[in-house]
Formats: C-alpha cells, sequence, structure tokens
C-alpha cells in the first residue's frame, strides 16, 4: 500500500468541501478521481498533495504521517504533482525548467542535467530544451509541468486535470505518455472531467459527489452506477472538445 | 481625565487614517499592486488644500470636495498611465513603479515648495469645545467626523451599490466579472480614482489641523500599510476598526513615550503584526 | 561564459582605470563606481535572483558603516575589523525582517523594509553609541595600515575591484548550480517551486542573508573610505533608492547588470554634483524616482534586457 487517506475532512469557514473521504492507493495503480464542479475532489487532491491539510482525518504515504507535512517535504519523500494551471517558471528555459526538478535527487549541476534530458527524452521534449517556457502552447505547458514533475523520481505522481483543454489528437499523445510513466513503475492519481480519459486509462474510477466517495470501482462499473449516473444529472458531463 | 482626552483625539485622528488607509485597501484589494504613493498622495492632496485657501480664497466647503477630484483624476491618470501596464509585468516593476511615482511626487513638491513647512491658519475651523472638561479643537472633530462618514460611505457604496458589486467582482475574480460583462480595466481606474479621491479627502481635512511638509507621505504610507495589514486586505470595516486603533495607540505613545518614539512604536508593531498575525483582525489569508 | 572575451575586456579596462587617468576627481569616481557596483550587486542577489524587492536595503549599509565607526570610536579598533561585526548584526536584523514577510505575498515583504529602514534611522539618530544626530568619525590620521585610511583614491580602486570580483564570481557560481536554480524557481512561482521540492523559505533566507551581509560589507567600506557617517548619509533613503536603481537600470537579475548601472549612474551624479552644487538634492530625486518609474513601465530587464535584444542570441537565463 503506497498511499492511505483516512476519512479526511476539510472545512473552510463553514463549508465542508470534504467530508469524510478516504482513498486507498496500491502500487502501480492508475487511479481516476472524478465527479461534478464543486464535488470536493480538487480539495481532496490538494490534501494529498500536501498543498492543503486537512480538518480532520490522516493521510499516510509508505508508512509515513504525512496529514500536516508540506509540499517540499512530499516532493522529498516521493509524491509529485502537476497543477490544473500549468505554472511553469516562464522566464527560464524548457530545460531549465526540468532541471529544477532534477536538483532535487541530484545536488551537483551536471548529474541533475543529465537527469533532466533523460526526462525531456522521456517525455518527447527533447528538442525544445532551449525554447523559453512561455512561448510553449498549453498542450506543451502541460507536458513541460509532467516533465518537470517527473525530474523528481516520484514514486506516486498527482495529475491535475492534465488533459483539460487538449485537442483529442493531443488526448491520445497524453494519455500514451501517461501509460508509459506506468510503465516506468510510478503510480498515478489522475483528477479528471473527461469520462473518455477516464475510461481509456484509469484502472479504477473514485467518484466525489458534496465531499463523499459515493462510489469506487472500475471505470464501466462506476459509470453505470446509479447514484453515479444521479449525481451527474444535476450537472453537465464534460466532454472532449470537438476540434 | 487627560487620559481620556489623549484617547478621543487619537480616535479622531484615527479615523482619517482609517479614511485613506480604506482608499489602500481599495486598491490593494483590487489588483496585486501596492501603492507605495499613497502617502503622497495624501501630501498632494495638503498642498492642494493649502493653495486652494492661500491662493484662490476658497474655503473648506469648497476645496475638500475640491481635492477629492483632484487626486480622484491623479488616481485615474496613474492607473492608465502606469499601474495598467506594470500589474501585467514582473513583480519588480510592480513595486518599482509605485515607488518611483512616490519619489518623483515627494521631491517634486520639496523642490517645488522646499521643505519648510506650512500650514493653513488656525481660525479657519476655529474654536476648541468643551465637553465636560475635555478640549476638542473644532478642526480636529471636524476632520474626525467627516473622515468617519466618508468611511462608512465608502463600505456602504462598496457593499451596497450596483457599482460596489461590480467593483467587487473584479476583486474576487477578474475573468468571471468579464464574462459576466464587467470591464475590469474601467473598474480598476475607478478604484485606484476613489482610492486617491480617499487620500484626498483625507489631506484636505488634516491641513486643517496639521503642518504640510513634502515629507509627510513617507511616514503616512506607514501608517497606511500598517491599518492595512492589521486590518485585513482588502476590507474596509478592518481598516476603520484598525484605523481608529492606530490613533489610539498613536496618541498614547506619543504621551507616554514623546513624538520621537511614536513613530517607532507604530512601526515596531507593524512587524510584529507581521510575525503573529500577518491576515489581520479581519482578514481570512 | 559566452562572452568571457569582452568580459576580460573590462575586467582589465577597470582594473587599468586609475592608472589610465591621473586626475583624482576620475580616479575617486572610479572607486565609487566599484563600491556602488558591491552595493547594487548585493541588492541584487535578493532582489533580482530571488525576486524579493527590497526597497529599504539601506538598513544592512548603515548597519556596516556604524559598526566600523563604532568599533573605532568605543575600543580603538582599525575601523574594518568592524565589518564582520556589521555582516552578522545584518544577517540577524535580515532573519527578523524576512522570516515572517516571505511566507506571505511579495509586497508584504517590501513594506516591511521601509518599516525597518525606518527604524534603524530614527534609533541611530537618537541613540548616543552611534552618534546620534551628529553621526561618527573615523581616525583622523592612519595609525596604521590596518586602518585603510588612504589620501589617494587608488587603493580603495582595487580594495573594492578585488571585493566585486568575490561577489561576481560566487554570485556566477551559484547562478550555475542548485541554489541559483532554486532561486529562479522561487521567482518563477512560490508554489510551483515548492511542489518540485525546494524549500523556499530557507533559500529565500539564504539570499537575503547573504545580500545583507555583502551591503554591509560595502557600508563597512563606504565607513573607511569616507571617514565620517550620520544617520542620512549611511541609513537614509537615498542609500536605498541608489542601490535599487542602479541594480534595476543596469538590470536586475543579471550578472552584470549592477555594474553596468553604477558605471551609467554614478559619474552622472558626481558630474552633476560637481558642476551644480550637492544642493540639488530634491532634483536628484526627482530624477531617480523618474528613471526608476520609466524602468519599470518600460523596460523591467533593464540595460541588460536592452542588450540581449540587442545582440539577438537564444535567451539563456539561469543557465
Amino acid at each position: 500500500m503506497l498511499l492511505e487517506a483516512s476519512n479526511i475532512i476539510k472545512t473552510f469557514g463553514g463549508f465542508r468541501a470534504v467530508d469524510g473521504a478516504s482513498l486507498t492507493v496500491n502500487e502501480g495503480e492508475i487511479i481516476g478521481l472524478i465527479g461534478p464542479n464543486g464535488a470536493g475532489k480538487s480539495t481532496f487532491f490538494n490534501c494529498l498533495a500536501g498543498d492543503a491539510q486537512p480538518t480532520e482525518g490522516t493521510i499516510h504515504f509508505l508508512g509515513r504521517d504525512v496529514t500536516r507535512t508540506s509540499p517540499e517535504m512530499h516532493a522529498r519523500l516521493g509524491v509529485a504533482r502537476t497543477f490544473q494551471m500549468p505554472v511553469t517558471f516562464e522566464d527560464m528555459t524548457v530545460a531549465d525548467n526540468v532541471m529544477v526538478g532534477a536538483f532535487l535527487r541530484h545536488p551537483g549541476r551536471t548529474a541533475a542535467r543529465r537527469a533532466a534530458e533523460e526526462v525531456l527524452d522521456f517525455t518527447g521534449l527533447a528538442p525544445l530544451g532551449a525554447t523559453p517556457a512561455r512561448s510553449l502552447g498549453t498542450p506543451g505547458r502541460k507536458r513541460l509541468e509532467i516533465a518537470r514533475a517527473l525530474a523528481t523520481e516520484p514514486r506516486l505522481l498527482l495529475l491535475d486535470e492534465a488533459l483539460a483543454g487538449l485537442t483529442p489528437a493531443e488526448v491520445r499523445l497524453a494519455i500514451e505518455l501517461v501509460r508509459r510513466i506506468k510503465a516506468r513503475g510510478i503510480t498515478l492519481v489522475i483528477v479528471e472531467h473527461i469520462m473518455e480519459v477516464i475510461l481509456s486509462l484509469a484502472e479504477r474510477a473514485v467518484v466525489f459527489h458534496q465531499g463523499k466517495v459515493i462510489a469506487s470501482g472500475t471505470p464501466r462499473a462506476v459509470v453505470d452506477d446509479p447514484a453515479v449516473v444521479a449525481a451527474y444529472l444535476g450537472h453537465h458531463m464534460r466532454r472532449v472538445r470537438r476540434d | 481625565m487627560i487620559l481620556l482626552q489623549v484617547v478621543v483625539s487619537g480616535l479622531l485622528m484615527g479615523s482619517v487614517y482609517a479614511l485613506f488607509s480604506s482608499g489602500l485597501t481599495l486598491i490593494w484589494g483590487m489588483m496585486n499592486v501596492v501603492n507605495f504613493a499613497h502617502g503622497d498622495f495624501v501630501m498632494l492632496a495638503m498642498y492642494a488644500a493649502f493653495f486652494a485657501f492661500t491662493l484662490l480664497h476658497l474655503g473648506p466647503a469648497v476645496f475638500i470636495p475640491g481635492a477629492a477630484a483632484l487626486l480622484f483624476l491623479l488616481g485615474v491618470i496613474v492607473y492608465l498611465g502606469l499601474v495598467r501596464h506594470i500589474a501585467k509585468g514582473p513583480p519588480l516593476a510592480q513595486i518599482l513603479g509605485t515607488f518611483g511615482l512616490a519619489l518623483v511626487l515627494r521631491y517634486a513638491a520639496f523642490w517645488a515648495f522646499t521643505a519648510n513647512f506650512v500650514s493653513l491658519p488656525d481660525n479657519l475651523v476655529g474654536g476648541t469645545f468643551d465637553i465636560h472638561g475635555l478640549r476638542i479643537e473644532a478642526s480636529r472633530l471636524l476632520g474626525g467626523v467627516i473622515a468617519l462618514l466618508i468611511t462608512l460611505a465608502m463600505h456602504l457604496v462598496l457593499t451596497r451599490t450596483a457599482l460596489g458589486s461590480r467593483l467587487l467582482a473584479v476583486a474576487e475574480d477578474r475573468n468571471a466579472a468579464m464574462l459576466m460583462g464587467i470591464r475590469p480595466d474601467r473598474m480598476q481606474a475607478i478604484a485606484w480614482g476613489v482610492g486617491a479621491a480617499s487620500t484626498g479627502i483625507a489631506g484636505a481635512l488634516i491641513a486643517l489641523f496639521f503642518y504640510i511638509s513634502p515629507t509627510v507621505g513617507e511616514s503616512l504610507a506607514l501608517i497606511a500599510f500598517v491599518v492595512v495589514c492589521l486590518g485585513g486586505f482588502g476590507s474596509v470595516p478592518g481598516a476603520l476598526i484598525a484605523g481608529l486603533a492606530i490613533g489610539v495607540i498613536e496618541a498614547l505613545s506619543a504621551y507616554f513615550i514623546g513624538a520621537v518614539y511614536k513613530d517607532v512604536l507604530v512601526y515596531s508593531l507593524f512587524l510584529l503584526v507581521l510575525w503573529v498575525r500577518p491576515q489581520g483582525l479581519m482578514g481570512t489569508t | 561564459m559566452r562572452q568571457w572575451k569582452l568580459v576580460l575586456a573590462g575586467f582589465v579596462l577597470i582594473a587599468a582605470w586609475p592608472l589610465l587617468v591621473h586626475d583624482v576627481f576620475y580616479q575617486r569616481v572610479g572607486a565609487l563606481v566599484l563600491l556602488a557596483a558591491i552595493s547594487a550587486s548585493a541588492w541584487n542577489l535578493l532582489g533580482g535572483y530571488a525576486g524579493q524587492v527590497s526597497v529599504g536595503h539601506a538598513v544592512y549599509f548603515g548597519t556596516g558603516a556604524y559598526a566600523a565607526l563604532v568599533v573605532y570610536t568605543e575600543w580603538g579598533w582599525p575601523p574594518i575589523a568592524g565589518a564582520p561585526v556589521g555582516m552578522l548584526v545584518s544577517m540577524a536584523i535580515g532573519l527578523v525582517v524576512g522570516t515572517p514577510t516571505f511566507r506571505l505575498r511579495g509586497h508584504y515583504f517590501s513594506m516591511a523594509t521601509i518599516a525597518a529602514a525606518e527604524l534603524a534611522r530614527i534609533l541611530a539618530s537618537n541613540w548616543p553609541l552611534l552618534g546620534a544626530a551628529v553621526g561618527l568619525m573615523g581616525p583622523p590620521r592612519p595609525r596604521s595600515l590596518a586602518d585603510l585610511s588612504f589620501i589617494s583614491p587608488v587603493p580603495y580602486h582595487y580594495l573594492f575591484l578585488a571585493v566585486l570580483t568575490v561577489l561576481l564570481a560566487l554570485t556566477a557560481g551559484m547562478q550555475r548550480s542548485r541554489p541559483g536554480y532554486y532561486l529562479a524557481a522561487i521567482r518563477g512561482g512560490d508554489r510551483a517551486a515548492r511542489s518540485l521540492g525546494v524549500p523556499v523559505l530557507r533559500y529565500k533566507l539564504f539570499a537575503l542573508m547573504l545580500s545583507a551581509a555583502f551591503t554591509a560589507l560595502a557600508g563597512s567600506l563606504y565607513a573607511v573610505m569616507v571617514g565620517f557617517i550620520d544617520p542620512d548619509s549611511a541609513l537614509g533613503i537615498l542609500i536605498s533608492v541608489k542601490m535599487l536603481i542602479v541594480a534595476a537600470l543596469g538590470g536586475a537579475g543579471t550578472l552584470f547588470g549592477p555594474l553596468i548601472g553604477a558605471i551609467i549612474l554614478v559619474p552622472l551624479e558626481e558630474t552633476t554634483n560637481a558642476l551644480f552644487g550637492g544642493g540639488g538634492t530634491g532634483i536628484t530625486f526627482i530624477i531617480y524616482g523618474a528613471i526608476i518609474v520609466l524602468v519599470a513601465r518600460f523596460q523591467p530587464g533593464g540595460v541588460a534586457e536592452l542588450w540581449r535584444s540587442a545582440t539577438a542570441r537564444s535567451p539563456r537565463r539561469a543557465a
């Protein structure tokens, strides 16, 4: 068992964004977190990443209590994440962005450079190494964020809507990348609105609604679950853009 | 009895602090640019009041709204000409932009008006009230009351009017506001105008009972920062309470440890607030 | 380094300067340029590389200056012996100012630096140990070489050049290694940096303390050269403004930006002072303020950015 979140409650003022959600992640899995907007999955996700502190409940990673641990420490322990709105380092080149990640495990410049180049090759960004990050389009930025996170050599990678806003062709490339990441032995938890992505990638889907987990199982089973359908009927279900 | 006098005097000054600090918190709440020139706006208003009286023989009833209008214009011009651009730039540009402006305004005043203090005549809003043994100068009383009313009015406009809700919408989420048909650029220009106008009124009021010199802006700016930090970023009610509190603290420390060290106390208080409770009294994050 | 031939030529020219000009005035300008470059390069570590804009850096400069002259007036030590004291005290001040504010948005830090500098100036104006409003003086006649009291500006020129070279070498080394990348990441975004394992607070404080220490050293050197300080000349807002305008005009966040800024601004200031007398301080500030606004509005990258677009190479930042 890689990660275990137990009974997470997160309140903002009087509002319960997450109301007693639990999740177990086993090594090598790809887990999809889905649910309508405002269901609490992003807040839950931020708790897993160390960006938000649960009001109640515990999170353990590799047996270690990380409930109140900082995001920096999370990265050091092997939990990496990307952001919904990409926050690449605009003034730096693509390669330098990745090097920041690589420096976590390789304090020396040469070793960090080598590790960064390996990640750039792996993610197909090598030709763009010297380009400033600000001149990339959205798909490039999302891929760069993933590469940067990979450079920290995580055991667990948390992807926050990494495929949103991509064209169908770009989505296919991204799915292929995620599969290769899994093949490297990295466990993934992905938050997604696009059902097609969940269906093709996730081995297990966890559905959030009003701060609680209302269903958990294979994507196929979960999609047919009447409780899930009811939750979504109250909201739009996002579809891949028909570009 | 003297203590009560000091406290009352502090409250009156504090309400003027609350007024121009509300302007700063409005500006800061709208966009991520802190107006380092805020204190110098107040200074300009003080001089505007002085010259309106000595050169144009206009009384407070005219020069107080006049200063407000003048500073409103200045705020809008500063926004359109400078702030709008630096807001899109790197953080260095955002801080240097208004800091440089502060220097230009302060030392242009220094060069134009020299370092000598000037003041409006004492009898402009004359007399001293004696209420149960408390002696309050009419000018300070007028200043404090007007400042309080205007600050409350600002709060009401922000929370109860359509314009106010548009301003708050832009402050909350610029993109969402755009989708609702609100023009963020226009709202931010208005916010800067209103924020500057608050310094206009405050400066004209202070001019009634205080010495006027080009360098008052620096300490007033720091007071505004303390009040805004203590009251909570973006909160006008917070600025009101914090302004009053700072006014009283300042008056008490001037009384107990002397005028020179009252500044030391206020600045140390500022650093202390940052250490202990940066979100202020009413702020969240 | 790509343009190393240019850098080497520049270094040789700067080193040869006092020998090329024989007029004491020009030699003095050269030394002052280097001193300004040291302060501005120190400011740049924090303001340019780490992206934390201090508008009250005079507090560190003044600490170094006062430390140097206090150890002389109190214990008769050669003023330069006060430099380590000044550096340590400055780092402590930096910790006090930075620790609470670095967790918040950048503006809080900038505001706090104004408060800290003003506090220091008021305290120095009223503390007898620091000479109160009158200030402190150094040794009227040099008692030994250690007093570093020279009539000619030339020894100062080489002393400052040595310090500047050390500082820039340190900066260059840092730029290419992990601290440099981490600081650039912090400048690029705290939240993203944290998610990659960057200990943001620790690195911001590291940049601040390094910056404070070297600024204090510059202050001590100033006190040694000029032999007299008072609250305004050592802790006034002019000091803070000069540091940041020199760095910003030349190019904040670049290695040689501060030096370029110093080469442009210091001779300008010295010449106008000589021609119009020092009494034009109002005008000096107006011009400085205007330059800062123009740089912020039109070219935040400073002269270095202009140079980079002019030479139109592929942009290289933190490497």
